[in-house]
């Protein structure tokens, strides 16, 4: 089977023609046919020893791990078959928690007594749940499959709590970029700035726009409109860009981190999106373009992590093991579009995917992103700021 | 009266006739109107009980007849673990917020006016209060609570008896902020009920040396039993239905509002809300059914004035 | 049998003074622990700061109320629409009503019944169903094949809100009106009549101002919890409409900046007690001007 034999299958189960089982049947080793297929592009049957497909991980002996696990996560950021194949293993079934912003995550955690046990946080956030207690140091020998090596240091580097300690608080789950996506069929005029983003979508867009239920992003890019960093917490700054998105608001179609149906539906043309959305849309609606601003904006990576006190551990553990199975990892990715970090991973990937200018931008737009910086977090100024657009 | 009649016409015994306007065109138009508010009203439910039918894989489109959305939503554990989150729950705060509630209805007719008037405006506040206001603030109070209690019971807790319990936010919060309201609910039908019920049956069983318990059980009790009744079913209608207080002091529990607005926000919405919401619909209107004909022949049995709906609303 | 001062005498005279406290044990508990301590707890941190992290530090300011009014936008939008609910809900349900109490006859408990029932189901089902509609599958689609182009967009508006307040809310309007209308002494309707006045006099001279205790109950039954909501702005509104409750939520669980959102809290509560208390005004003077022939 090849790749769009799989992506045919992939929509016939979407759409409800063919029921998971058989999707699974047909796919799962189809699935690791094709991406080991991918690996010799037409160079000769050189039999690379496979990293492990998804059927090598077996869960930890002797641990019970229940049969739920709750994993606090963003949209449309995880392959169902990726999370089914967890249950199939050790029959724990997930149970997902979506949220558009890392502050929501916080909040939650914050306020105490969540039930979660695995908690997607990007890399901002570890200063401060790592001074509020909120996630455990990772007990790196439940984690086999996690090899750090293999692990591009700027990605992964984040996790250490208090930085640079040896303590680790999150494995990467991938990495990415924010920018926006287009669907040029019906915004025609070329776009490729935060200006455009903010000028069009007051002006020929209205109505059709979208910015994220986000304080980092949606501030973050108002403020590269205006050429200030992206983290910045100058209160003059600042308000520049409040300035901009309260101009922006009656304009906007929606404020949401959560794009995807607005975009294919059609009801939205243009949203403040990340790479992986990029890359599902652009798959299924080819029309739709992802554009990173000239200006810049920012590059992150996310992690799974373990919240402390997790009501199920041993699961969050073997959840952690499992995903960190370099084909595991793949597999997902293939889904979501995100870049992933660990290298034995990438090796896997299908040429598409590594060729595929939305998930490896060039280097010319990748070099003015920003990481977020952890005091974006607890700057009160940036929350209200935020807080204040949305009630306006 | 026009001249000329022979036989003198005998006026209308004078009775309750129903407005007679001339013209059909008024009727028409009443009609048409309520005809319209009624499609209104039910069109968003039928299609949601339509399309938990479909068996395609979107809750927007309709891909045949299936029951498989009934299948798929009771097989999903977290559904069920939400089900019975949710009716546990319903149970425990009309149970709680009933017996509480009419008890204090009863007391308070024999408290001082001044006490009597702070215990109303308590009962005001709390029917008054926005949920989001409630729910944040019970939130708040159940975390520093548990917060202060948790170190201290695991100090003083005598290690003979195993780990000291930790205190968090769970079904027992849950109830209890759901009890405030429901609570509040069954006072003032109570009393509503009260101020309207007939005191001399109760005086009379007073004077022919009846204990004020006997009394209580046999004249006031069941002529209060449809009061108690509908504020029962309403408390737990209430509590079964809410999302916005639960949502704050929920904890780690998942009631069916919870789960289904979760799922709500995530579109592609799958038909197994539908499923859920046409049971649930299936369900309200058996026990609504139900309670209505048992209020119904309580009344009649208790000889008092019918419509508890008026009292209700009498507020 | 009262004594004096209104307490009803029982045959024990001194126990029952103890039966009765007994009796209200557990509604004060719940009174006390789960209503005023808690609001009491939200005034003291409406006083406090926020620490960086967000969350509550002790503290001893006016800052929060006086930060209060850029909040305002929230305030009035949540006050314009819960007004305009209110009224588009009175002009639908007064006709239903009207219809319900004077000439549906025997259908109309039924009939009530009826309009009660969409209570009965899942608040939030209700409203997801309303994000169906108008949605890009729902009307929009419909619209745009009968030819309307491009697309409209129903969806994140304040009309679709409106849309979703009105049909969540009606019911509530539609009881009082009905049990005001069908209280309405009819011969008074008949008199007006009989002294010549035409269908339009006699609505506005007898029914309306004697039914107006109705409307107001109704109105306020509606307005009150208008004031308080947050799903239907939530789930209709994609973020740009946005209530009191949604703004409150968001300082709590998104800003994490608790005095302010304690503050706000204090000012919803505020407003909704101002709204209920001239409420209960107005139905006491409006009470008072009730007539009847007997």
């Amino acid at each position: 089977m090849d790749r769009t034999q799989f992506q045919k299958l992939y929509l016939d189960y979407e759409r409800g023609r063919i029921d998971r089982r058989a999707f699974l049947k047909a796919s799962g080793l189809g699935l690791a046919a094709a991406v080991l297929a991918a690996c010799t592009p037409g160079a000769g049957a050189s039999t690379k020893p496979s990293a492990g497909t998804s059927s090598d991980w077996t869960p930890p002996e002797g641990v019970n791990l229940g049969d739920t696990l709750n994993l606090t996560t963003w949209p449309n950021y995880h392959d169902q078959a990726t999370l089914d194949k967890f249950k199939d293993v050790t029959g724990v079934s997930i149970a997902l928690t979506i949220f558009g912003s890392n502050e929501e995550m916080l909040a939650q955690l914050q306020a105490g007594s969540t039930g979660w046990d695995v908690l997607v946080p990007t890399n901002y956030t570890f200063e401060t749940y790592g001074q509020l207690g909120l996630l455990e140091p990772l007990d790196l020998s439940k984690i086999p499959n996690f090899v750090s090596s293999r692990y591009e240091a700027r990605f992964l580097e984040p996790a250490h709590y208090p930085a640079g300690s040896g303590d680790l608080f999150g494995i990467s789950k991938d990495w990415g970029t924010t920018g926006y996506v287009v669907n040029t069929k019906n915004a025609t005029k070329p776009m490729t700035s935060w200006k455009d983003f903010f000028d069009m979508a007051q002006g020929e867009l209205s109505g059709k726009v979208m910015i994220h239920d986000y304080q980092l992003t949606s501030i973050g890019n108002a403020l590269k409109y205006h050429g200030f960093s992206f983290n910045s917490v100058d209160p003059n700054e600042l308000a520049k860009a409040e300035e901009t998105l309260l101009a922006a608001k009656p304009h906007l179609f929606a404020i949401s981190s959560d794009y995807q149906p607005p975009m294919r539906a059609g009801d939205a043309w243009v949203a403040m999106a990340w790479t992986g959305d990029g890359v599902q849309l652009n798959r299924d609606i080819p029309e739709i373009k992802y554009i990173i601003g000239s200006e810049g904006g920012e590059i992150w990576s996310d992690f799974f992590a373990v919240i402390a006190d997790a009501p199920h551990r041993d699961a969050a553990y073997a959840f952690l093991d499992y995903m960190a199975v370099p084909a595991v990892m793949a597999a997902d990715a293939a889904f979501h579009g995100y870049p992933i970090v660990d290298s034995a991973g990438i090796d896997l990937l299908p040429a598409d995917f590594k060729n595929n200018p939305i998930i490896y931008p060039d280097e010319k737009l990748l070099s003015p992103l920003e990481f977020g910086a952890a005091v974006t977090l607890t700057d009160q100024n940036r929350a209200d700021l935020w807080n204040r657009v949305k009630s306006a | 009266m026009t001249a000329g009649t022979l036989a003198p016409k005998v006026p209308a015994p004078p009775r309750h006739r129903r407005v007679r306007n001339p013209g059909l065109g008024a009727d028409r138009v009443f009609r048409a109107h309520s005809g319209l508010v009624f499609l209104f009203l039910y069109v968003p439910i039928g299609l949601v009980v339509l399309f938990s039918f479909t068996a395609g894989e979107h809750a927007g489109e309709m891909r045949g007849l299936s029951l498989r959305w009934y299948g798929a939503a009771f097989e999903n554990q977290f559904v069920t673990r939400a089900l019975s989150s949710s009716l546990q729950v319903g149970l425990l705060t009309a149970v709680l917020s009933t017996t509480f509630g009419t008890i204090a209805a009863l007391a308070l007719q024999r408290v001082r006016p001044r006490l009597r008037a702070a215990y109303d405006t308590l009962t005001y506040i709390a029917i008054v209060i926005p949920g989001i206001v409630i729910g944040i603030a019970s939130l708040v109070f159940f975390v520093n609570v548990f917060g202060f209690l948790n170190p201290v019971l695991a100090g003083a807790w005598p290690s003979v008896l195993g780990e000291a319990p930790k205190l968090a936010p769970g079904l027992q919060t849950i109830v209890g902020a759901h009890t405030v309201f429901a609570m509040a609910l069954v006072i003032v039908l109570i009393r509503a009920r009260l101020a309207g019920m007939d005191r001399t049956l109760g005086e009379a069983s007073a004077d022919l040396f009846a204990t004020p318990w006997r009394t209580f059980r046999q004249i006031t009790l069941p002529q209060l039993s449809p009061a108690i009744l509908a504020g029962f079913l309403l408390s737990f209608t209430f509590s079964f239905d809410e999302y916005v207080i639960t949502s704050f002091v929920k904890g780690n529990v998942t009631t069916l509002p919870i789960y289904v607005f979760s799922s709500i926000r995530r579109p592609p919405v799958k038909p197994d809300i539908n499923a859920i919401a046409t049971v649930i619909l299936a369900f309200t209107l058996l026990m609504l059914l139900s309670g209505w004909l048992i209020y119904r022949r309580g009344t009649r049995r208790a000889g008092a004035s019918p419509v508890a709906l008026d009292a209700t609303v009498d507020v | 049998m009262e004594d004096s001062e209104g307490r009803s005498k029982t045959a024990n005279g001194r126990g029952s003074g103890l039966v009765t406290a007994l009796l209200l044990v557990p509604t004060t508990a719940w009174y006390l622990f789960l209503l005023v301590v808690p609001l009491g707890i939200l005034i003291v941190f409406s006083l406090g700061t926020r620490t960086d992290v967000g969350g509550y530090s002790p503290g001893l300011t006016l800052q929060n109320y006086a930060d209060l009014p850029t909040r305002w936008p929230a305030f009035q939008n949540t006050l314009t629409l819960a007004l305009i609910g209110t009224i588009l809900c009175a002009l639908v349900a007064y006709p239903l009503a009207y219809y319900l109490a004077t000439r549906a006859g025997q259908k109309r408990t039924v009939l009530l019944i009826l309009v009660i029932l969409p209570f009965w189901t899942s608040f939030l089902v209700r409203t997801y169903a309303w994000l169906q509609i108008l949605g890009a599958n729902g009307i929009p689609s419909l619209l745009q094949t009968l030819g309307v182009e491009p697309r409209p967009v129903f969806l994140n508006t304040h009309a679709a809100v409106l849309l979703g307040i009105v049909y969540n809310y009606l019911p509530l309007m539609v009881f009082p009106l009905y049990v005001s209308l069908e209280r309405l002494d009819k011969r008074l309707i008949e008199a007006s009549k009989d002294l010549g006045a035409n269908r339009l006099r006699t609505f506005f001279q007898v029914t309306l101002p004697l039914t107006a205790p109705g409307l107001v109950s109704g109105a306020l039954l509606v307005f009150i919890p208008m004031m308080g909501e947050y799903i239907i702005p939530s789930i209709l509104g994609g973020g740009k409409i946005y209530f009191v409750g949604n703004a409150l939520v968001d300082l709590y669980l998104q800003s994490r900046n608790w005095p302010l959102g304690s503050a706000a809290a204090i000012g919803l509560i505020a407003l909704v007690v101002l709204t209920a208390t001239v409420y209960l005004r107005l139905t006491r003077v409006s009470s008072q001007r009730d007539v009847s022939l007997l």
